[in-house]
């Protein structure tokens, strides 16, 4: 965090993707003609795509550092040389990650109805519902994010090369699944994408229709991602025996 | 006991980096000596957890090593390789150790400041560790391992990469803390001078065995009935002399050594006469840490390749490697170690 880039992306992300929503909340008229302005309206900031761009970059630049850094550094034969549990050195580090992918996952989708009801154009128990409903879309995409990225950091002691599979995760597969799907017509091939997979349990959970695959199928296949992720990541990091150097 | 190692084992594919290792260390300032791939490292991080045992097991201050956290929190370990995180400031990465070992925001700040002003950290303090020469970055490894005054220090050459000043800077520090009342140091070293200056019990290790452990004073005064002679001249011929007049002497790596009985001395003389060597001492067995090493490696050497090689012997016998008998061959069973 006390890299420049950091907290440029940080910054730069959190306000970038909280304006636009704020936009398409002020101009819903013209840019979302014949959107519904009723909960299922707010399922348009939590699908705004700037959240994979920036959470993305935030993984790269600060999260496939976390692990790979300090085994790179052997750093990691300080942290074990001291009273510090594998399981505590995983957490320290999602500890990290979580408040900074937050702040593009959850803070501005809580912002956009805030704003809404503020500013009279929403009523407020449907603002409140979306706040609550946004926070817990916004954490299953965080928990997802930083699972994954401290796996792919625990895999290498370079950050460019787990920088460059967080990337392959979340554009590498969702384009291409995007592309195949519409080419063949298969929409099943969108369950290869996380960010797909997240749009799905959006729609469903702020109740816009347009589905093409089955939200239930998508929760499952995140969760079970994250928890795998995060499973093999301890276990990697417990096996980890300070031989060089 | 500070440390205290039964049948302790770590093979690493076809080699045994520590063979069968049953050792008894006492509390005070302790080396661990060995030459490289001795199996010092494998040992201590074997001690800190670092590595599992492939067998046996360990106890450091009376706690088994399998416990882990209740014995990292007592050990300050200075690694031998570079571990520092470069993006750091020194105060910065001793500070944040210290919060990792447990103490508050402000306790660790503090202590921080205290142990870079100890090490000689003082105005570098604030600067990335990045931009630090090799002789601060090893000091401020030792601030960190110092920052939550542990009872226990773990230093794995400490004066790797370091100039003359910086060396004997360090050697400094390293003897402040081992003679420091409460505190216990495990020094690992293959620059026998720094371990002889410090410490005053030594384990020495070769090829994953121990070889002889003890305090060194005994190690190195040997015995009442040998004598040690230096000459200069033909040592060799001078050792035939006096093994024809019937007395046992042997060439060993800088010295002759003569057993003591009645008329060794005029025969020693008598030979350096007749050869027309110089006699430039005469006198009790005492030796330096170096030549104790060497002697004890060339006689593990002669027993067989099985001190060297990846074998072992079947659990419960003594590995032939350990070097019995008097003087500085006998072995420091493990329950009879006087701290």
């Amino acid at each position: 965090m006390r890299r420049p880039a950091a907290i440029v992306v940080t910054v730069i992300g959190a306000a970038i993707t909280t304006i636009t929503s704020i936009v398409l909340l002020l101009f819903r008229f013209v840019l979302i003609p014949g959107q519904a302005l009723d909960l299922s309206f707010f399922a348009v900031p939590a699908s705004n795509g700037f959240i994979l761009l920036f959470v993305s970059l935030m993984a790269a630049v600060i999260g496939s550092g976390l692990i790979a850094d300090d085994l790179h550094s052997m750093a990691f034969t300080l942290y074990l040389s001291r009273p510090l549990s594998h399981a505590d050195y995983l957490l320290a580090k999602a500890a990290i990650l979580i408040p900074l992918v937050s702040m593009i996952t959850i803070v501005p989708l809580v912002i956009t109805p805030l704003v809404a009801a503020l500013l009279g154009f929403f009523p407020w128990p449907i603002a409140l519902e979306a706040m609550g409903l946004s926070t817990v879309v916004g954490l299953l995409l965080t928990l997802f994010f930083t699972s994954v990225t401290l796996f792919l950091s625990s895999l290498t002691r370079r950050r460019g090369i787990a920088a460059a599979g967080v990337f392959a995760v979340n554009f590498g597969l969702t384009i291409p699944a995007s592309i195949l799907a519409d080419a063949i017509r298969n929409p099943a091939l969108l369950y290869l994408s996380p960010w797909e997979n997240y749009l799905a349990v959006v729609r469903t959970t702020f109740g816009q229709g347009g589905n093409v695959i089955d939200w239930p199928w998508s929760l499952t296949l995140l969760l079970v991602a994250t928890v795998i992720a995060a499973l093999v990541t301890y276990v990697r990091i417990k096996r980890v025996e300070v031989v060089a150097g | 006991m500070l440390v205290e190692s039964t049948h302790l084992t770590k093979v690493f594919g076809d080699v045994r980096a520590v063979d069968d290792l049953s050792v008894s260390i006492p509390e005070g300032a302790i080396g661990l000596v060995g030459p490289n791939g001795a199996g010092k490292t494998t040992f201590l991080r074997l001690l800190l957890g670092l590595v599992r045992p492939t067998a046996g097991t360990a106890k450091v201050l009376d706690r088994n090593i399998e416990e882990g956290l209740p014995v990292r929190e007592r050990i300050g370990y200075m690694p031998e390789h570079d571990c520092l995180i470069p993006e750091m400031t020194g105060v910065g990465l001793v500070t944040y150790m210290g919060r990792v070992s447990g103490l508050d925001a402000k306790t660790a700040i503090s202590r921080a400041h205290d142990v870079l002003q100890f090490v000689g950290v003082e105005e570098e303090r604030y600067r990335k560790i990045a931009e630090y020469s090799t002789g601060m970055k090893q000091k401020v490894k030792l601030a960190q391992a110092m920052v939550h005054d542990p009872e226990l220090y773990i230093f794995d050459e400490p004066t790797t990469g370091l100039d003359p000043r910086g060396r004997t800077e360090m050697l400094d520090l390293v003897r402040t803390i081992a003679q420091s009342p409460g505190r216990n140091l495990l020094l690992s070293s293959h620059l026998l001078p720094d371990v002889e200056t410090i410490c005053k019990y030594v384990v020495i290790l070769d090829g994953g065995h121990q070889i002889v452990a003890g305090k060194l004073s005994e190690l190195l005064t040997g015995t009442s009935d040998r004598m040690r002679i230096d000459i200069r001249g033909d040592r060799d011929a001078f050792v035939r002399q006096l093994t024809e007049a019937g007395f046992e002497a042997d060439a060993r790596a800088s010295a002759v050594h003569v057993t003591r009985r009645v008329g060794a001395e005029a025969a020693i003389f008598e030979a350096a006469k007749a050869l027309g060597a110089e006699v430039r001492y005469m006198g009790k067995e005492i030796r330096s840490l170096e030549e104790l090493f060497l002697d004890l490696v060339a006689q593990t050497e002669t027993r067989g390749p099985e001190c060297r090689s990846p074998s072992r012997p079947t659990r419960g016998e003594r590995s032939p490697c350990s070097v019995a008998g008097n003087g500085p061959g006998r072995l420091w069973p493990r329950d009879s170690v006087a701290s």
